[in-house]
Formats: structure tokens, C-alpha cells, sequence
């Protein structure tokens, strides 16, 4: 004997565009702007502007990276090692003119998609934990740019440390250019299979597997997407800084898991994006000008985006609850 | 029957490492049939699946499809083959919505860009539409669905692969009308395709399909035209005994039985102004329509979910349930036995033993070390209570079947030793013998002086099983039925909100 189902209604579109999407941390990154420009002067000025973007990049890039292998379920600690090779074979290989920065972007890139390789490999092949596979890599890499260059030094093609930290006719800035960039290769690849398919796997990889997914396909191709951004960021890097640093990746290790947290991305895999934790890195590096502009010490620079990062993760949580009850009480 | 069969499988055995999940496997499906494969737990049924599903690989013995020699080595080998499966545990991504898991793994079917979000939509209303399903939107989030939703569209996922051979496995464990599976399941056979059926259902089992192989052990006993056998032969060459009678009858509650659980005005979510009181000695049932608020009503009370308005009382003091952990200390204890075992339940790559004795840890510990021989000893008498036997203690509890999973989820719960419990649907989707043991455990439960709330998606173990019956229908109760009028007629119509006033027929 069985009872009759009555039929329910199942759309909750707002909640979603504000869990999934990157509204909430645009939100908290425009209030920062306001806090900004109320309390420094210069705040707008094309060349204010133009530093902040300049600065925010890398960790954007990187962040936009990390949160493939987020995604898919996974953490990539190979993110410090990458950037700093990337950082250090640009200081020491430099090309003149707009090809030669075009040849070392390609050589970078190339770094980054071979260790990103060898992590998918690992990981998804082998069934080395993520971490543990990770970790690896990124000694590996810090370990090859301490013998290509021991410490800081080598110099930055002219065209790099100029035109890409500059202003596309002297309107534009190319880092928020490149930021954009970014978020449309996302806003596509999200809506490809693969794409799909990095979701599902994050969600439950079992399911996805009985869902005829390649789960190791899935993770492997997340974490050669991860190393092109690495590699990226670790250029742009050196364009900021015109310069090479064996070490200039370890600031990103843990910053750029600050910026996918505060973006809203779970760190269980299958929720969040690229875009959210893109304005994640920038509202992190606008945190600390606004800091500075405001008066406060930069030892509690640390403390700050703490704290900051604690309170986003918590609104977003309240926000998720607040859409489960909703759906709860239909 | 003398054609190509659809599926011929001989010898088939599977080991994962010293157990033997099949040990010799021989059936024959025809074209045009439904062919039933029955078995108590672990009879091998969910290792027949994963084979022909291409998710493992058998260790000996063939399959042929369709006379061609098959051995599927992925789940997309054997959909090309002509075989899809509708998964018991539900293979959908709650994370993605209707349309992208209809259409996983190509959900974008252009080549250099990403298909459009309107067209993936049509195509997936259009699948949707063919098996006649018309009340799930395609664009809705699968986590926004019931259960039973999930459990159509799992099935509308296979069909739509347009299998030579489908396979459904337990697909009306979350289905409580089975007339639009029935129905779909017939058109696909008319037009050639053979489907292996999994169901716990006999009655079922007997209306869609024609034969049927019993598995015993990871053997195949025989297979038999149903129409020529009944009910207890069938079960008994399942258990390879006589069966004992399906209900045993109640046992009378004892007078002078004392107040438990007294709830009033209970109010969250779909729940309003709920009242009900649960005595010593006594099964108290709840029936309900999917989504009434009987689980908002059971969470609450196992200290899971939380509610908005009215109180509990235990023995007359009143105890806030906040958390599973304070309900076990509320009064003499509510433990909660909750409704999906694989996510809420149960710790997956955990020992038996260790679920069981989880909770426990603080009586079997010394000095802050748990101590293996109280832990032995404890675990046991649970174990004994829901017929768990001692041999599935070592093994992790996922490689357990679905049977075995719930029954140490429910010796978990006796070993906290707490007075109540209060059991969502203990018997969805397991055996015959698991169901008997699981009665069993309950009537012993309540016979010396504890209480247990259930609800149950089948009514007629609630009608065997219970002393009284509460019947929810839009958030409220709208009968409290005792023994004496306790039938399935008088439940159901109840439940459809006639108040009990005028019993409907059975619906089919």
C-alpha cells in the first residue's frame, strides 16, 4: 500500500545567485571602497587605482587558481613554489618587447601547467592525498628557484615592469583588464561539461562517477587550470616588482586560501567560484590600504583580515541556513 | 523463451578481499521481460548491479548481452553496451540541478561552446516529459527536492539512455506510488527491452514481473515463473528455512504505564500546535503523506532540528532538546535513529564495532583509553538485540550492506541505553530478515517499561506493529488511532485528510 506524493515547488533563486555567485564579498568589497575614498584622499586617482589593482592582482590570479582544486574537493599548497619558479625564471630569462613578454608568459604558463600536471597526476592517478602531493611540489619548486637564483636580483623585461603595471591608453588599467579577463574564461568554462563535472565531483565524486563522470579527468584537469594561474600570477608578479625573489611565493601560501574562504568557496568542494574569490584577494589586499589609510598600525594588518574573513564566512553560513529553512517550511 | 536472451550471466563471482560478495551467479533474462532478482541482505543483489553497471569488475564467470560476450570495465562502457541503472542510493549531484544531472556527463551538447542554459532546459523538459513527469522543474537545484522526486529522476535518468536491459534497484524505497514507474517500465518493455527489477516489495514484485531469480549467499537458488509459487516459498528459499510468520501480534501494553514523552504545541516548519504523549510499554506509530511534518516533528524530538513554539516534558519536567547529545540525557534518555543512515547516520569508514560503541565511550573507557574487552562486551549485547552477528564487527561499516548498516545504527542507539527511541522509517529500503529483526528488537524494547515513537512509510508495519497511531496530514494530527481500529484502510484515509471519518477503499 503506498500514500500519493503531493507535488512540491522547488525554486529559491535570490538566496542561490547571493551563495553561489559573488555578490555577497562585491558587497563587502564596495563598502571597503567607501571606507577608502571617505578617508584617503588621493584615494581615486587614476594612479591610486591603478597600484591597488597592480598589487591585488597576483594574489587574485592565484586565488582564482587554488579555487579549481578547491572545487573539486582538494587543497594545493604548490601555489607558493610555482610563484616563486615563475617570479624567479622571469628575473633571470627576461625578453625585451612585447614578444619577449609574451615568450616569457608562455614559459611561465608552461611551468605552471607542468607542475600542475604532475599534481593532477599524483592526485587523481595515484591517490596521493592533495596535500601531502602538494606539498611536495611546491619544495620541489622552491628547491629548483633557490639554485636558479639564490637571492634576490635579475631584472624584469622593460615592456613587463611598464606596460602590463600600466594603463592601456592611459585609460584602462591592464591588471583589472586581466582581472576581467579571468572572470569571462570562468563565467564559459563553468558552463562546460568539465566545468559541470568539477562541481559534481567536489559535491560527491561517487555520485559523479555513477553519473558517467571521469572523476580523475575532472581532478587532473582542475589542477593543470590551477598551475596556468600560479604561473600567471607569479608573472605578473614580477612585473609588479621588476624584479626576482627565490621566496616571493610564500606570502601567497596562505593568503590565497583567505581569499577562497572570504569569496565564500567551501572548502568541502563543490560550492563557490572564481569570481567570488577573485574580489576575495582584492578585498583582502584592499583591506590592507584601507588599514593603512585609516591610521591603524600594520601589525594588526593580520588581525584584521581575520577577523574580517571569520564574519564573511559567518554571514554566509546564516545566509545558507536562512535558505534551507525557507525550503524547509514550504 | 527459446531466442537470443537480453542478458545471460553464468558463474558469476566477485570477492572483495576475504569476503565473498558473489560466489556463483546464473541467470537468464529474455527480451520483453521484467525479471525479478529477490534476496535477503547481502544475498549479493548490489554486487550484481556494480557488475553489469561497469562500476566493478567480476573476479570469474561471463555475461553475455544480447549473445554478444560483455564485461563492462566504466559506468559509460556499459550505457554504450545498452545497459542503465537506476541506482538504489541515488546517484544524483545535489549540487546541480535537475536538467545538468538528467543530462551528466554531457550536459552541454555543443562542441566549441558552452551549450545555452534555455536549451539545456528544453532538452531536459523534453526528456522529462517523455517518461511523463511534469511536476519537476528542470531548472530546481536537486537539493531543493523530496526524496521521492530524487528517486523519479533517478529512474527517469536510466530510462532515458534507451537501455536494451534497464536495471532498477530498490526503485520504490523513497516512491509511495508506484503507477508511474509501473507504467513506464511497460512501455519500455513493449518495445523489446528486458529490465532487472531489485524490489524488497513482494506485492510488487508479483504485479510487474513475470519471473524471478532468488539469491541466497551470493548463490542463485533458482529461478521461477511467480505466478506458480506463493509468498512462502518464495521467502523461504530467500532465507532457506521456513520464514516465521511476517507480523507477530503486538503485545499487549501494560497497565499503569507512565508518562514518558509528553510534547505540546510543537510548531517548526510544515509542524503547527502538535501535541502527543508517549507512555512506558509502548509503540507509538505516526503515518503520514510524504513531507506533512513528521520529520521536522521526529528531528525535534531527537534533538536534531529545533522548533519555534511548545515544549517537551520528560516524566513531567520539561527538557530542552537542542542536540542529539542533550536528548540522550533528557529524563532517561531519547535516542534518535535518524532517517538517512548513509549521511546522517553513520561513519562510513568505521568499524562496526566502533559505531556501535561511539557513543559509548565514556563507560568503556579507563583513565581516558578506551578498554577493548568492556568495548567487546558492550557491543555484543546490542548486537544480539538486533541480530547483528558478531563476525561484521571488524569490517568498516560502508562495506557493509544497506541491512546490516541500519542495523548498527539501531544497536548504537540501544547502547545508549536511553529509554525512548524515536525511529524514522527503521526499515526503508532493507530485507525481509533485517525487518524481523528489527521488529523483534522493537517489541523486546518495549516490554520492559521503554517506548518507542516510528514513523513508517509502509503502513502495514505500523498496523502490526503499534499499539496506537498517530496520523499527521498539512502539519497537524488528525487521528489518534488505537489498536482496535488500527487498519491500513482507516491510516490511509486518514492521511489523505478524511479524518478517519469515512474509510476509503485501499488505494492500489
Amino acid at each position: 500500500m503506498s500514500l500519493a506524493n503531493p507535488p512540491l515547488p522547488a525554486r529559491w533563486r535570490p538566496i542561490r545567485l547571493l551563495t553561489n555567485g559573488a555578490l555577497l564579498i562585491t558587497g563587502v568589497y564596495l563598502i571597503l571602497v567607501v571606507i577608502y575614498a571617505a578617508t584617503e584622499a588621493s584615494a581615486l586617482s587614476a594612479y591610486s587605482i591603478e597600484s591597488l589593482l597592480n598589487n591585488s592582482l597576483p594574489l587574485m590570479l592565484a586565488a582564482a587558481g587554488q579555487t579549481f582544486v578547491i572545487l573539486q574537493g582538494g587543497f594545493d599548497l604548490s601555489v607558493a613554489g610555482v610563484i616563486s619558479l615563475a617570479n624567479v625564471i622571469v628575473a633571470v630569462v627576461p625578453v625585451e618587447g612585447p614578444w619577449g613578454a609574451l615568450a616569457n608568459f608562455a614559459m611561465v604558463v608552461g611551468i605552471g601547467l607542468a607542475v600542475g600536471a604532475v599534481n593532477g597526476l599524483a592526485v587523481a592517478y595515484l591517490r596521493i592525498q592533495s596535500i601531502a602531493a602538494t606539498l611536495a611540489t611546491m619544495m620541489i619548486c622552491k628547491g629548483i628557484s633557490l639554485l636558479i637564483l639564490q637571492a634576490p636580483g635579475g631584472y624584469v623585461s622593460e615592456f613587463m615592469a611598464y606596460e602590463l603595471t600600466g594603463s592601456l591608453f592611459g585609460q584602462v588599467s591592464v591588471a583589472a583588464l586581466i582581472a576581467l579577463a579571468v572572470a569571462l574564461v570562468w563565467v564559459v568554462f563553468r558552463r562546460t561539461n568539465t566545468g559541470l563535472a568539477l562541481f559534481a565531483v567536489g559535491r560527491d565524486a561517487n555520485a559523479a562517477a555513477l553519473s558517467g563522470i571521469n572523476v580523475r579527468r575532472t581532478r587532473f584537469i582542475a589542477f593543470c587550470w590551477a598551475g596556468v594561474f600560479y604561473g600567471a600570477a607569479g608573472y605578473m608578479l614580477a612585473a609588479q616588482t621588476s624584479t626576482g625573489n627565490p621566496a616571493a611565493g610564500d606570502p601567497f601560501l596562505l593568503l590565497c586560501f583567505a581569499a577562497v574562504a572570504l569569496g565564500g568557496t567551501s572548502f568541502s568542494g563543490g560550492a563557490g567560484g572564481v569570481i567570488a574569490s577573485l574580489m576575495g584577494a582584492a578585498t583582502l589586499m584592499l583591506m590592507q590600504k584601507v588599514l593603512f589609510s585609516t591610521g591603524v598600525s600594520s601589525f594588526y594588518t593580520g588581525v584584521f583580515q581575520g577577523t574580517v574573513m571569520i564574519v564573511a564566512v559567518l554571514l554566509m553560513t546564516l545566509v545558507h541556513m536562512a535558505s534551507r529553512q525557507r525550503r524547509a517550511q514550504r | 523463451m527459446g531466442s537470443v536472451a537480453a542478458l545471460a550471466v553464468a558463474g558469476l563471482s566477485k570477492r572483495y578481499g576475504a569476503t565473498v560478495a558473489l560466489r556463483s551467479l546464473t541467470m537468464r533474462i529474455v527480451p520483453h521481460e521484467v525479471h525479478a532478482v529477490l534476496g535477503e541482505n547481502g544475498a549479493g543483489k548490489s554486487t550484481l548491479v556494480k557488475i553489469l553497471s561497469g562500476a566493478v569488475q567480476p573476479n570469474s564467470g561471463t555475461i553475455e548481452l544480447a549473445g554478444q560476450p560483455y564485461a563492462p570495465r566504466t559506468l559509460l562502457g556499459a550505457r554504450r553496451a545498452g545497459i542503465s541503472t537506476a541506482f538504489q542510493e541515488l546517484s544524483l549531484l545535489p549540487n546541480l540541478s535537475v536538467a545538468e544531472n538528467l543530462l551528466l556527463p554531457r550536459v552541454s551538447g555543443t562542441r566549441f561552446w558552452p551549450e545555452a542554459a534555455g536549451s539545456i532546459t528544453r532538452r531536459a523538459e523534453a526528456v522529462l516529459k517523455e517518461w511523463a513527469v511534469t511536476d519537476i522543474d528542470p531548472v530546481a537545484r536537486v537539493e531543493a527536492l523530496s526524496l521521492a522526486e530524487r528517486q523519479r529522476l533517478e529512474i527517469v535518468r536510466a530510462l532515458s539512455h534507451r537501455p536494451r536491459l534497464l536495471i532498477l534497484d530498490e526503485p520504490t524505497a523513497a516512491l509511495p506510488d508506484a503507477t508511474w514507474l509501473f507504467r513506464q517500465v511497460r512501455r519500455l518493455t513493449e518495445t523489446g527491452v528486458a529490465v532487472l527489477y531489485i524490489s524488497h516489495r513482494l506485492s510488487e514484485v508479483r504485479e510487474l514481473c513475470q519471473r524471478a531469480t532468488v539469491l541466497r549467499n551470493g548463490e542463485s537458488i533458482d529461478t521461477v515463473d511467480l505466478a506458480g509459487v506463493k509468498d512462502d516459498q518464495i521467502f523461504a528459499m530467500m532465507v532457506g528455512r521456513a520464514p516465521e510468520r511476517a507480523y507477530p501480534a503486538p503485545v499487549a501494553a501494560a497497565a499503569g504505564a507512565e508518562t514518558l514523552i509528553e510534547a505540546r504545541g510543537l510548531t517548526t516548519g510544515r509542524l503547527r500546535d502538535v501535541s502527543l504523549s508517549l507512555k512506558s510499554g509502548e509503540i507509538l506509530g505516526v503515518a503520514a503523506l510524504e513531507g506533512q511534518g513528521q520529520l521536522e516533528l521526529f528531528r525535534a524530538l531527537g534533538g536534531v532540528g529545533t522548533h519555534e513554539a511548545g515544549e517537551v516534558r520528560y516524566n513531567g519536567r520539561p527538557v530542552a532538546l537542542t542536540s542529539p547529545r542533550r536528548a540522550l540525557r533528557a529524563g532517561d534518555g531519547i535516542a534518535y535513529v535518524p532517517e538517512e543512515r548513509k549521511t546522517e547516520g553513520i561513519f562510513g569508514g568505521l568499524t562496526a564495532a566502533a559505531n556501535m560503541s561511539l557513543p559509548q565511550v565514556p563507560r568503556i573507557a579507563r583513565g581516558g583509553l578506551i578498554h577493548h574487552r568492556l568495548d567487546v562486551a558492550a557491543t555484543r549485547t546490542a548486537a544480539e538485540a538486533v541480530s547483528l552477528a558478531d563476525r561484521y564487527f571488524g569490517f568498516r561499516v560502508s562495506d557493509l550492506s544497506g541491512g546490516n548498516q541500519q542495523k548498527v545504527v539501531l544497536a548504537r542507539a540501544l547502547m545508549t541505553r536511553a529509554r525512548c527511541l524515536v525511529m524514522f522509517d527503521p526499515t526503508r529500503g532493507v530485507d525481509v530478515g533485517t525487518k524481523q529483526a528489527i521488529y523483534t528488537m522493537m517489541r523486546g524494547f518495549v516490554a520492559d517499561g521503554r517506548a518507542i515513537l516510528v514513523y513508517s512509510s509502509e503502513l502495514s508495519e505500523l498496523v502490526h506493529l503499534c499499539h496506537r497511531c498517530l496520523v499527521i496530514y498539512g502539519g497537524r494530527i488528525v487521528a489518534d488511532v488505537g489498536r482496535d481500529r488500527l487498519t491500513e484502510e482507516y491510516l490511509l484515509a486518514a492521511a489523505h485528510g478524511h479524518g478517519g471519518a469515512a474509510p476509503l477503499r485501499a488505494a492500489s
